[in-house]
């Protein structure tokens, strides 16, 4: 059969092979600088993730999920709920607690920050203007599957040069709630529910156990605030403050910040 | 870990794809579609490294579809399935090669239906049945042994779900869910989702 | 041979009868050590830095002030390598007397925290490397103190310290000035002869424990009547 003939060498499939090079060219970029030698140069919320390969010379080969903090966004009845904690870490130095990392793209997109403080800040900041460009052109809001692909596209331009950006674009348009994940690596993907940095997985378990579509909003803001606090406590990389929006027909509202101190007191009572 | 799958019969093709939008370990999605349809009658199945699919995919997507306005006719699923490998072998040899892997199914009403396998070092072939992923491991020597030309619709689907159990049975990861779609000289039609075990 | 091996490759001895390539890769990075701190109070900002520049084992001056004057109401603290701090201060002036000679005023903090952040961001692919922290006076004429990473994120703080030995002066602030975890104390606003003595205090303490940092202490006093400075000793060993 000719397709054995095709099929016989072993890469049928390369997506996992990280020996792969992955040949995109560098030009003047962080590899060939040797910069990588001091990680914690520049204020990340990234850490290693063991599960993926780091070589020898410390250059990351591969930056996924390895976005050390805590970010979640969430559809539900009455729009979307975005919850994150607020702390920025460079290598294991705290470098700060008080972080805003959700990003106001503009009254009704918000933006979360995983991954390279910088990277995330600067590319949403371009998209807010892209989006203000869009709305003056054509005289209307621009929508969120239009938001997060400008994005998208944006940093695709920059794949496999080192930026390292996981965030979700959340917001409300013609269609109802909007919600996007979209990273560095190019990828842009709808959902209902997405949570995004190191400690992800615990705030999914938490999320998944107890999300459902006829929540209340307070049910619901509870719900968010109560997975970042858990994720918070579990992962070494997440901590600070919980920051909750709430994106609804109006826009967003900031529905509360708190510190985890006084929450970890607030539910060590409850329990 | 991603699974495109292609069975062609004497009228039709059927062409399925899991569902799974990855990120790492993290399962994003499980209702992702990865067909993209490039005209009435033309499906491309694409997986590969995050990002390149859909920009490599949607820019075969419009090219195509720029093809027909400009010139009134679609482009035969041989001629979207050459052109598709010229763009990805002339990418490959850039500094920014796309690492995608196709599957390309469609309906000629003179030619009849048409398969491609295409990988991404833009290696082609035409094939009565093709499969990506590992799960083409697993998978291939069945359609082997029980694939044949005049097979009809009802048997494609059977000799589908075997691949899809056979995946369950053995292979590491759980794909629990399928799209898919069969194209044949009406179109392109939707069957119901293949679902395995489990949500 | 052996000597340049090992002194390509500092903290990492080659192994006596090592035969093999040795890859020399050419760093345009140095890091000069120096620690920069800002304060903001309900009407003033003190930036201070030490006056230490060293490189590796050694010291090159005991008289290189870190904080950069750059308007009547801002002054720039920068560490880490100092080639760079020097590169991007200099952007930094021209950048504001362009601004002043286009606007007829001078860029506020706010403005030039903004400007700052792409400067650095600007040089994503091959950064600046400094840390740098601004202090200075809001449009509202409160003290205000923006701190940034090398590739230009950046917030404002009350209170941040950058630079070698920042990571022991942070929490003392977080104590003295945040006073964090704490119960039942009053926040007292901090008044500017406390917060002089307190930056005081802790470049003391910073200069017992990290070796980039003595010489003697450089304060910048930001007020709406001008800009303050003295410098106090350190230890010089």
């Amino acid at each position: 059969m000719a397709l054995a003939s095709v099929l016989n060498s072993d890469c049928a499939d390369f997506s996992f092979d990280n020996s792969l090079p992955s040949g995109f060219g560098c030009g003047p970029g962080l590899s060939g600088l040797g910069f990588e030698a001091t990680p914690s140069d520049s204020l990340n919320f990234t850490v290693r993730n063991p599960l993926c390969a780091v070589g020898d010379d410390g250059v990351e080969r591969k930056i996924e999920f390895l976005h050390g903090t805590t970010t979640l966004a969430f559809k539900f009845q009455h729009g979307v709920i975005v919850a994150v904690d607020s702390r920025a870490t460079a290598g294991s130095y705290i470098a700060s607690q008080t972080v805003k990392k959700v990003i106001e793209i503009n009254p009704y997109l918000l933006g979360t920050m995983a991954g390279g403080a910088a990277d995330c800040s600067f590319w949403e900041r371009l998209l807010a203007r892209q989006c203000r460009i869009y709305e003056l052109r054509n005289k209307e809001r621009i929508s969120v599957a239009a938001a997060s692909k400008l994005l998208a596209n944006m940093v695709y331009q920059y794949k496999g040069m080192g930026l390292s950006m996981g965030t979700m674009v959340c917001g409300w348009d013609k269609r109802g709630p909007g919600l996007y994940y979209v990273d560095s690596e190019g990828n842009r993907v709808c959902g209902d529910m997405f949570a995004v940095g190191s400690g992800s997985m615990y705030a999914y378990g938490v999320m998944d156990s107890g999300l459902r579509q006829d929540l209340t909003v307070e049910e619901a803001c509870e719900l968010g605030r109560r997975a970042i606090y858990q994720a918070t406590y579990r992962d070494a990389y997440s901590g600070g403050q919980v920051n909750l929006y709430h994106v609804h027909s109006e826009g967003w509202t900031r529905v509360s910040q708190e510190d985890v101190l006084m929450l970890h007191q607030q539910y060590k009572e409850q329990a | 870990m991603e699974y495109l799958i292609g069975i062609q019969g004497p009228d039709f093709v059927l062409v399925a794809a899991d569902n799974v939008a990855a990120s790492s370990i993290i399962q994003m999605k499980h209702d992702y579609d990865k067909m993209f349809k490039l005209s009435e009658k033309i499906l491309m199945l694409c997986v590969g490294e995050a990002g390149d699919t859909v920009q490599f995919a949607e820019y075969i997507q419009k090219n195509v579809q720029l093809y027909k306005m400009r010139n009134g006719y679609e482009l035969s699923p041989a001629a979207a399935a050459n052109f598709t490998r010229k763009n990805l072998a002339d990418y490959l040899r850039s500094r920014t090669p796309y690492h995608v892997n196709l599957l390309l199914a469609g309906y000629d009403d003179t030619d009849g239906p048409g398969l491609y396998y295409m990988d991404y070092l833009s290696s082609l072939a035409k094939a009565p049945f093709a499969a990506h992923g590992y799960g083409a491991f697993l998978t291939l020597s069945i359609l082997d042994r029980y694939y044949k030309p005049d097979l009809t619709r009802d048997e494609a689907v059977d000799l589908l779900k075997k691949c899809v159990q056979e995946l369950s049975k053995r292979f590491i990861l759980n794909l629990t869910s399928f799209t898919v779609r069969v194209i044949d000289k009406e179109g392109i039609h939707d069957l119901e989702k293949l679902t395995l075990g489990a949500k | 041979m052996l000597s340049s091996q090992t002194f390509g490759d500092p903290g990492k001895m080659k192994d006596y009868h090592y035969t093999g390539p040795v890859e020399h890769r050419f760093s345009p990075y140095a890091f000069n050590g120096g620690t920069v701190l800002a304060v903001a109070g309900e009407d003033f900002a003190i930036v201070a830095s030490d006056t230490r520049l060293s490189e590796g084992y050694s010291i090159h001056s005991r008289d290189s002030p870190k904080c950069y004057t750059l308007t009547d109401t801002t002054v720039i603290g920068c560490s880490g390598f100092h080639g760079d701090c020097l590169t991007l201060t200099k952007i930094i002036d021209a950048r504001l007397k362009m601004y002043k000679h286009s606007n007829n005023k001078s860029m506020t903090s706010g403005a030039i925290a903004a400007m700052l952040s792409t400067i650095l961001y600007g040089r994503r692919f091959f950064p600046y490397y400094v840390y740098n922290i601004i202090g200075g006076l809001d449009e509202e004429g409160k003290g205000a103190v923006y701190s940034f990473d090398p590739v230009g994120s950046y917030q404002r703080d009350t209170y941040k310290a950058g630079g070698s030995a920042s990571a022991m002066l942070q929490p003392l602030l977080d104590n003295q000035i945040g006073f964090k975890n704490m119960e039942g104390v009053q926040h007292v606003p901090l008044t500017r002869d406390k917060a002089v003595q307190l930056v005081k205090d802790v470049f003391i303490s910073a200069a017992e424990r990290d070796v980039y940092t003595g010489d003697a202490l450089r304060v910048c006093v930001i007020t709406k009547e001008g800009i303050n400075e003295q410098t106090i000793p350190l230890r010089k060993d």
